[in-house]
C-alpha cells in the first residue's frame, strides 16, 4: 500500500512541485512569463487528456504492468525534464512525464483495493495520497529549488519514482506468469458527471490560490524559494487537520460543500490582505487546506462510489482535476499579468509621488529619483527591490532619517501594489470555488 | 442515514459559511478593499504651498509645482515627467513614448516655471517684485537651463539675483 500511495503522491504533487521553481525557470532558460507557465499546464493537460485512455489501456496490459511501466516512463522523463536546457525540451519532458504519471495513477487504483481491502478504503487512500502530494508540493519544490537547484526537484523523482515501482513490479510479474490480472472486466459505467465538474472547478481553485500565493510572495513580496516554502506548507498542514474533521462526518455531499466554502473563504482573503504581512497570510491558507482536504476527498469517493472499473472512474476524477488546474492557470494568467504590469506602473508613480513631497533635499531628492529609475530599468517587468537605490545613507543624521523614512514610505508603496495586483485573480478563483458548489448540490450520493 | 450524521453535515457547513465570513469581514474592516497604491494627483489641480521655513523648503515647493504646471501643460503625471527629467535617456524615452518634441517639452517646462513663480509669489514666499522679473526671465530661458532649473531649484533661487541683473541686492530682503 505505501508503495501505490507513495506512486500517486508523487505524480499528483508534479502538477504543483515546480510552482516555487518556476521563477528560477523563468530566469535561466530565459523566457516569458506566460512561457514558463507551460511548464504546469503542459504537465497537467496531459494528465487531463491521458487519464482515461491511459486506464483502458492499464485494464487492458494489467495494472501492475501499467503502473511499474507508467512509473518507469516518469522516471526516465523526469531525468529528462532535469538534464533539458530549452523550456521546449522540459515541456516536451514534461509531456512525456504526464502519460507515464496518467498510467501509474489511474492502474494504482485497480491495485489499491486487494492490499487495502475494500474499494471505499482503496478511494480513500488513493484521494488522500493526491490531495497530500499536491499540496506538499509547492512546499518540497521551493526548498529543493533554494538549497540544490530547480532541476534537482526533477531529479529526486526519479529515484523515488524507482522505489515506488519495485515492489509494484512483483504484481507485474505475478499478472505476467499467470495471464491473470487483478481485475474482473466489468462493463464500464458513465462517469460522475456532476462531482467531476465540481472536481474541475475547485481543482481551477486550489491551483490558483497555490500558484498565486507563490508568485506573490516570491515576486511581489521578494521572498526567497525556501522562506515561501515554509510560508505556503501552512497549507498541506491545514490539510492533515482537514483529514480528521472529515472523519466525523460520513456524508460526502456536506464535506465536499464546507471544503469549496473554505477554500472560497480562503482566497477572498487573501484577495482582501490588510497588509503585505505574511503572517496575515496563514488563517486564509489553513482554510483553503482544510478546505482542499474535505473537498477532494468527499467528490472523489463520489465520483468512485459504486462505479467500475475503478481504474476509468479513477481516470475521469483525474481528467477533471488537472482540467480544472489547466483552465484557472489560463483563465487566470493572463489577468494577473496585466494586473502587475497596471500595479507596478501605479506604484512607481506613487513612490515617484512620495519622493517628490518628501522633505528630502532637492539634489539628493533628484539623486534618488535617478538610481530609482536605474532599479526599475534594471528590474524591468517586476516589482523592483529599491533597497539598493539608498545606499550609501547619507551621513548627516537628520538627513539620513528623512531618507530612511522615505525609503520605508517607498517600498510601502511597492508592497501595497504587489499585493493589490493578485486581489482580482484570488475574487476570480474564490468565484470558482463558490460555483463548484452548483454541481455538488446537484451530486447524488452513492452509499458504498 | 443518521440524525446525528446530517446535523454534523449541517454543522459542518454552517461553520465553514461562519469562518470564511468572519475572515473576509476582519480583513476588509482591516483596510483590506482599500490596501493598494495611493493615486497620484492630477497636476493641473492646484497643489497648495506648505508654509516654507527656509530656502531648502522653498526650493522643494518650487520644484513640485513647476513639474505639475509643466505635467499638466504636456497631459501627463507630475511624477512621470519627474522621472524624465532625472537623466537624457530617460527623457528620450518619455519624449518617444509621449511623442513629444524638444520645443514641446521646452515650453511646457517653462509654463511650469511660470506656475512655480506664480504659486510662490501667492503663498508669501517671493515678493511680486522679484516674482515678475523672474517669470519673465524662465520664460525664454533654453530648454537645458530650465531643467536644471527645475531640479536644482535652491541653487536657482539661491543665484535668483544673478539672473535678474536691476533686482540683485534686492533677494535676501524678500526671501524668507
Amino acid at each position: 500500500m505505501a508503495a501505490l500511495a507513495l506512486a500517486v503522491g508523487v505524480v499528483l504533487a508534479d502538477s504543483s512541485i515546480v510552482v516555487l521553481a518556476l521563477p528560477d525557470i523563468y530566469r535561466e532558460l530565459n523566457t516569458s512569463v506566460s512561457g514558463v507557465t507551460w511548464v504546469l499546464v503542459s504537465f497537467n493537460l496531459v494528465m487531463a487528456l491521458a487519464a482515461v485512455p491511459a486506464a483502458l489501456i492499464a485494464r487492458r496490459v494489467g495494472p501492475g504492468r501499467a503502473t511499474a511501466v507508467g512509473l518507469a516512463v516518469f522516471a526516465g522523463a523526469g531525468l529528462a525534464c532535469g538534464l533539458a536546457d530549452s523550456l521546449s525540451t522540459l515541456i516536451l519532458a514534461r509531456c512525456i512525464q504526464a502519460l507515464g504519471g496518467a498510467a501509474a495513477v489511474t492502474a494504482s487504483l485497480e491495485l489499491l483495493p486487494a492490499t487495502v481491502g475494500s474499494e471505499r478504503r482503496a478511494a480513500t487512500v488513493w484521494a488522500a495520497a493526491g490531495a497530500t502530494g499536491a499540496a506538499l508540493g509547492p512546499a518540497v519544490g521551493g526548498i529543493l529549488t533554494e538549497l540544490v537547484s530547480w532541476q534537482s526537484i526533477f531529479l529526486l523523482q526519479v529515484p523515488v519514482a524507482l522505489v515506488a515501482a519495485v515492489p509494484i513490479l512483483a504484481v507485474a510479474k505475478h499478472e505476467q506468469a499467470t495471464g491473470i490480472i487483478s481485475t474482473e472486466l466489468r462493463r464500464t459505467g458513465r462517469p460522475h458527471i456532476w462531482a467531476n465538474l465540481a472536481l474541475a472547478m475547485v481543482s481551477a481553485a486550489i491551483a490558483a490560490a497555490l500558484f498565486l500565493l507563490v508568485l506573490l510572495l516570491i515576486e511581489g513580496w521578494r521572498l526567497s524559494p525556501i522562506e515561501a516554502a515554509l510560508v505556503v506548507t501552512a497549507m498541506p498542514l491545514a490539510a492533515l487537520l482537514g483529514g480528521k474533521l472529515a472523519e466525523y462526518v460520513a456524508e460526502a455531499r456536506p464535506r465536499a460543500a464546507a471544503g469549496a466554502i473554505l477554500v472560497s473563504g480562503g482566497l477572498a482573503g487573501l484577495a482582501f490582505l490588510p497588509k503585505a504581512t505574511i503572517a496575515l497570510t496563514l488563517p486564509p491558507q489553513v482554510l483553503v487546506g482544510i478546505g482542499l482536504a474535505l473537498v477532494l476527498s468527499a467528490l472523489t469517493e463520489t465520483a468512485l462510489g459504486g462505479r467500475a472499473p475503478q481504474a476509468i472512474h479513477g481516470g475521469w476524477t483525474i481528467s477533471a482535476r488537472h482540467a480544472g488546474v489547466v483552465i484557472g492557470l489560463l483563465l487566470l494568467t493572463p489577468i494577473f499579468t496585466h494586473e502587475i504590469d497596471q500595479q507596478r506602473h501605479d506604484a512607481i508613480n506613487a513612490g515617484t509621488a512620495v519622493i517628490l513631497d518628501s522633505p528630502v533635499n532637492p539634489l539628493l531628492k533628484l539623486d534618488l529619483a535617478e538610481k530609482v529609475s536605474q532599479r526599475l530599468e534594471e528590474e524591468k517587468g517586476k516589482v523592483p527591490t529599491i533597497g539598493p537605490a539608498f545606499e550609501p545613507l547619507p551621513e548627516d543624521p537628520g538627513e539620513r532619517s528623512e531618507v530612511q523614512q522615505l525609503q520605508g514610505e517607498l517600498q510601502d508603496q511597492l508592497d501595497r501594489g504587489a499585493t493589490h495586483a493578485f486581489s482580482t485573480s484570488f475574487i476570480l478563483a474564490a468565484l470558482l470555488g463558490l460555483i463548484a458548489l452548483l454541481p455538488i448540490a446537484l451530486s447524488k450520493e452513492v452509499e458504498l | 442515514m443518521t440524525g446525528v450524521t446530517r446535523s454534523r453535515g449541517f454543522l459542518l457547513v454552517v461553520g465553514s459559511v461562519v469562518v470564511s465570513l468572519v475572515l473576509v469581514g476582519a480583513y476588509l474592516a482591516a483596510g483590506g478593499s482599500s490596501y493598494t497604491t495611493e493615486k497620484v494627483q492630477n497636476p493641473c489641480e492646484p497643489r497648495p504651498w506648505s508654509n516654507p521655513q527656509s530656502l531648502g523648503e522653498i526650493a522643494n515647493q518650487f520644484t513640485v509645482s513647476a513639474l505639475d504646471g509643466a505635467a499638466c501643460k504636456l497631459g501627463v503625471s507630475r511624477e512621470a515627467l519627474a522621472r524624465a527629467l532625472a537623466t537624457p535617456e530617460e527623457r528620450e524615452r518619455f519624449k518617444q513614448k509621449y511623442g513629444i518634441t524638444d520645443r514641446k517639452l521646452a515650453e511646457a517646462v517653462r509654463a511650469g516655471l511660470v506656475r512655480a513663480v506664480d504659486d510662490a509669489e501667492e503663498a508669501g514666499a517671493l515678493s511680486p517684485l522679484i516674482a515678475a522679473p523672474l517669470r519673465e526671465t524662465v520664460q525664454r530661458i533654453p530648454l537645458k537651463q530650465a531643467i536644471e532649473f527645475i531640479n536644482d531649484a535652491e541653487s536657482f533661487l539661491g543665484n535668483v539675483n544673478g539672473f535678474l541683473g536691476p533686482a540683485q541686492n534686492l533677494l535676501e530682503d524678500f526671501l524668507p
